[in-house]
């Protein structure tokens, strides 16, 4: 039979190259072409993206604003996207080459274990995304198309859930409580420090904790940057990486935790109601 | 010379080559059921049933490099069609009849290469039960649809004596209905089995076909086996929804017995 002779499991080789948009070789004639050219494109950005780890897993949390330079492109962009029972990339940057390296690396991980029948290692997964990074370099020289996630698993040799962020070449950093990107996520990295060392880690929290925290790290980051969507219309999207599988943070039931934070009251916490997405138990 | 005559010979050594060699494959059964899709069949040693994408599943009897290299070539196509369309342009039509069909049709007319030992089953999941397709597909590249339900086996006889099971039903079951019936289809097409050796049956297995007192072909096959039942899940919100049934979840019709549902 003349199919092709096994790849080992590597989607990249499958589909020839991984997914950067092209770059433009041809010489442009001057004059010709201006308002075409990178320097006046204005490119859609996706804000603010938060990681902490929880008791059961890593909570993210994002707004939900898309912007392309000063203005707002979309107020409902989906910024945590689960790449498989056991792994969500929250993305911030370039909206186009975030969403194309998300749907890559789910298409990847599901490519390796249907046909190697064993799912891909973490370690894997994350070199997997070092190499959809630093594959993009050429398009972060010419200033556009750069795109920094932030992967949250839930690790089940370790039995713990991880967090990891990267810069824009690939580089890989492990963070041992939270992580965020995105333009707000300067205006509040500090914030973070403040929480764990005043209030407990993270990881001593629980989900509903946890989500509080996230909230106001969030309202604070909208306060301050003005690329962050705030939630006066439109709520924050959260989703949760636990042992058991993907959770998605019911919208509705984020409404109580805001209107506690609008009024001001610190003491109850409510509950969160969340859809739970149950993992495989048998691996594959 | 190679003349025509050789080749009708040629094509005619292989078929028989081939079914030769399948005789011998254990059963496969799919049945549509309301919330999704079961291919079940008893294995020995290896695993039998294969995901290929979000919502196909495969299985095979034969060779087992020659179900691995078409379940490869599966994967290899749906991923690639999925990634750079979409997962919804990745249908079961085009995978069974554009992909793999042609190049086994090439291989089986092919004189100077091994021809491919397999018999396989594609099932392909719909929104609604009446959606799902099951594809045969044959050594010789030849291949057939069906709906709510389709089986392999190494002989006509047996796939004969599968379909009169399931043909008796005509709504949808749910999960442990279509698992019973799938069990009761993959007991007639193992017991039609030894019936169907002609050639080498000796006194004593005629005597024994002939009386009612014929041993359970599932429990025989449980000896050195197990069963094998994979699903995919129509309303799942997991990124997979193809999912291996657990051992709790086939105790019951392991422990059904042989007359139960005949």
């Amino acid at each position: 039979m003349d199919f092709a002779t096994s790849r080992p499991g590597d989607f990249s080789r499958l589909v020839q190259v991984l997914p950067t948009p092209e770059t433009t070789t041809t010489h442009q004639p001057h004059g010709v072409g201006e308002s075409h050219s990178a320097t006046s494109f204005v490119e859609t950005h996706g804000t603010t993206v938060i990681a902490v780890k929880y008791k059961e897993g890593v909570l993210n949390v994002a707004d939900r604003r898309a912007t392309a330079g000063m203005g707002v492109m979309y107020d409902r962009a989906e910024k945590i996207l689960a790449l498989d029972d056991h792994t969500i990339v929250a993305i911030s940057g370039s909206f186009a080459t975030s969403i194309q390296m998300a749907r890559y690396l789910r298409h990847s991980f599901k490519y390796y274990s249907r046909s190697q029948l064993q799912p891909m290692s973490l370690e894997g997964k994350l070199a997997e995304l070092t190499r959809a990074i630093s594959n993009n370099l050429p398009m972060l020289l010419q200033g556009i198309g750069a795109f920094i996630p932030v992967l949250s698993a839930y690790d089940l040799e370790a039995d713990q859930g991880r967090i990891f962020f990267y810069d824009g070449m690939g580089a890989r950093f492990e963070s041992s409580e939270f992580g965020a990107a995105g333009s707000g996520s300067s205006a509040i990295r500090g914030s973070f420090d403040y929480i764990v060392r005043t209030k407990k880690p993270f990881s001593e929290m629980d989900l509903q904790e946890a989500l509080r925290e996230c909230l106001i790290l969030l309202d604070i980051a909208a306060d301050l940057d003005a690329a962050t969507g705030g939630y006066s219309k439109i709520l924050p999207a959260a989703k949760a990486v636990t042992r058991d599988g993907v959770l998605t943070l019911d919208e509705s039931q984020m409404t109580d935790v805001l209107r506690q934070m609008e009024d001001g009251v610190l003491g109850a916490i409510p509950p969160v109601r969340a859809h739970r997405i149950d993992a495989d138990s048998e691996s594959i | 010379m190679y003349s025509p005559y050789d080749f009708n010979q040629s094509i005619a050594h292989r078929a028989e080559y081939v079914e030769e060699r399948l005789k011998g494959g254990a059963p496969v059964v799919g049945i549509s059921y309301d919330k999704g899709v079961l291919l079940l069949t008893v294995k020995r040693t290896q695993r039998k049933i294969f995901e290929i994408y979000d919502q196909l599943m495969y299985s095979a009897i034969g060779n087992q490099a020659d179900v691995e290299a078409v379940r490869l070539a599966a994967i290899d196509f749906a991923h690639a069609e999925g990634f750079q369309r979409s997962p919804d342009d990745v249908s079961i039509q085009r995978l069974v009849g554009f992909a793999i069909s042609p190049p086994l049709k090439r291989s089986f007319g092919d004189p100077l290469s091994t021809p491919n030992v397999l018999r396989a089953i594609f099932v392909e999941m719909g929104k609604r039960p009446e959606k799902d397709v099951f594809f045969i597909l044959n050594y010789d590249g030849e291949f057939s649809t069906h709906s709510r339900f389709a089986v392999v086996a190494g002989r006509d006889a047996s796939e004969l004596a599968m379909h009169e099971e399931l043909e008796k039903y005509s709504d949808v079951p749910d999960l442990a209905t279509a698992l019973q019936r799938a069990v009761a289809a993959w007991r007639r097409g193992a017991q039609d089995q030894p019936a169907a050796t002609d050639d080498d049956a000796d006194d004593e297995a005629t005597d024994r076909a002939s009386t009612e007192d014929i041993p359970d072909p599932l429990a025989q096959a449980l000896e050195d086996g197990e069963i094998e039942a994979a699903i995919l899940e129509r309303d799942t919100s997991r990124e997979s929804k193809f999912r291996m049934l657990r051992a709790d979840e086939l105790k019951d019709v392991v422990a059904t017995p042989a007359n139960a549902n005949s």
